[in-house]
């Protein structure tokens, strides 16, 4: 910019001699000398000179001194990006372990299917009052109908010949023992509302404060926050059905009472 | 011509001591074919790890596609009576139970029509019906086993009061045995993971349904 202002001719030793880039430099110099403007000369000669001292590039040497710094960058850069690959590719083997496993992992859970496997089993449908193994029952016989299961929290105990079919079509059943502390209860309601195969209900005589369960496991802690809750969720939402992913939660009972409902009547009596 | 060949001298006896000068090319040669090698066998690993899933997930005429296709026809049916059985029938356990037979039929369909798409293949073979089963199970009247013939359909759709209950009781009694039949011949072909899983949850729901619809029979005679 500067060369196109008046004085061109004077200023151009100034501009060569500032020069950054030689290779720009170079065919200026040169162009210089064609000129045969003496100014010009004490700025390129320097320049010319170059050809000679080739000796200067010698001290190779001087590299022989390790350089610390750079390998510590690389080691730490290295280590680093370790971690990050190898903490993803143990994120992603953790969550593609098979849900079974997974729950197996969940410290203080009980697998009725490992353990006690034919208390599960059952022939047909019942009606009418049943008892169970465990308590709360975590699969075996139930009732025709299910009950709701659609992220449904029942305020007052339900009856467990409904929700063990609930379990069979794979929700999530979380039961907790009657004056359990409003906010903890509060908690357990924030995991189970608007997510389908979950319900929720209060339930007589646990041992614990809180017990969840799934067709063929158990798991009983103390407190709302314990992150195992989450777990058993995760892991068993829906995994645990028998009947597969897309068992009903709907159209079941979705009324209290620990007495098992007969289904209600929707059209014609059934006298016939 | 000179001048470049000294100054190469020039920058090369620096750092080198004479016996090793000869040596430096060919060991440069060995890094580099090394390099080469290392990459072709990433790329050949890599092509490899493409194609086998490829060549190995099931073709047209596989016992899987059969499958999918043939239980995918078969379920529809049983989608169809339980939702004239939802609808219409008295007993509220037979309605419970037709919509859950409804509904998780349906998601089977899901599933099996999502293995084609995986496999790519199409939904619709260019074999006949059952033509996978070894043990040369018939069609009857383009039927597969256990499914209702037209006239059966219209009957049920017909129906009134109990008789709907009692109609579907029969025809999805017989269609699930005959389901278990197919479901039976590709439990004993296949040794697909995703397949045995679903074939297996579709076994036991259905043997388990089979003796509820047994006992709903005997409630809608009386």
């Amino acid at each position: 910019m500067s060369i196109s202002t008046p004085g061109g001719p004077e200023r151009r030793p100034t501009v060569v001699s500032t020069g950054k880039k030689p290779a720009a430099g170079r065919p200026a110099a040169g162009a210089k000398a064609g000129s045969g403007k003496p100014t010009g000369k004490p700025a390129g000669s320097p320049r010319a000179g170059g050809k000679g001292p080739r000796k200067p590039v010698t001290p190779v040497k001087v590299s022989q001194g390790r350089a610390w710094g750079p390998i510590a960058l690389f080691v730490a850069v290295g280590v680093l990006a370790a971690g990050i690959i190898g903490y993803g590719a143990w994120a992603s083997f953790q969550g593609s372990k098979p849900w079974d496993k997974r729950a197996n992992a969940i410290e203080g859970i009980v697998n009725i299917r490992k353990t006690d496997k034919t208390s599960l089993d059952y022939e047909s449908h019942k009606s009418g009052p049943l008892t169970w193994k465990y308590s709360p029952p975590v699969g075996g016989a139930h009732n025709a109908a299910w009950q709701n299961c659609m992220g449904d929290v029942y305020d007052a105990p339900i009856a467990s010949e409904h929700a063990v079919h609930s379990l069979e079509h794979g929700a999530v059943w979380i039961t907790y023992r009657p004056g359990l502390p409003q906010d903890q209860v509060d908690k357990l309601a924030g995991k189970v509302r608007g997510v389908e195969k979950t319900l929720m209900s209060p339930y007589e005589g646990l041992d614990k404060p809180i017990s969840l369960q799934a067709w063929g496991y158990q798991l009983k802690v103390d407190n709302a926050d314990d992150s195992r809750i989450d777990e058993f969720i995760k892991d068993l939402r829906v995994n645990a059905s028998v009947e597969g992913p897309t068992a009903l939660c709907n159209t079941g009972i979705t009324a209290t009472g620990t007495t098992p409902r007969e289904l209600p009547q929707q059209q014609q009596p059934p006298t016939q | 011509m000179t001048a470049p060949a000294t100054t190469d001298n020039e920058y090369d006896d620096i750092p080198a001591v004479p016996d090793e000068d000869g040596r430096a090319p060919a060991s440069r040669y060995g890094v580099l074919a090394l390099a080469v090698m290392v990459v072709v066998g990433l790329l050949l690993g890599y092509a490899g790890g493409l194609l086998t899933p490829r060549l190995t997930r099931p073709g047209d005429a596989s016992v899987e596609a059969g499958f999918a296709r043939d239980m995918t026809t078969h379920h529809a049916q049983a989608v169809e009576m339980s939702l004239v059985a939802y609808r219409s029938a008295t007993l509220p356990e037979v309605r419970q139970i037709a919509v859950d037979i409804a509904t998780g039929q349906q998601g089977e369909i899901g599933a099996m029509q999502t293995w084609l798409r995986e496999w790519d293949l199409s939904p619709t073979g260019s074999q006949p019906p059952m033509s996978w089963m070894s043990d040369g199970a018939t069609v009857k009247n383009g039927l597969m086993p256990g499914m209702a013939n037209p006239q059966q359909m219209a009957a049920l759709r017909d129906a009134k009061g109990i008789e709907v209950d009692r109609q579907f009781l029969t025809l999805m009694y017989a269609h699930h045995l005959g389901g278990i039949h197919m479901i039976d011949a590709a439990l004993g072909e296949t040794d697909n993971a995703e397949v045995l899983r679903v074939a297996r949850t579709m076994k036991a729901t259905q043997q388990t349904e089979l003796n509820n619809l047994r006992q709903l029979q005997a409630q809608a005679k009386g």
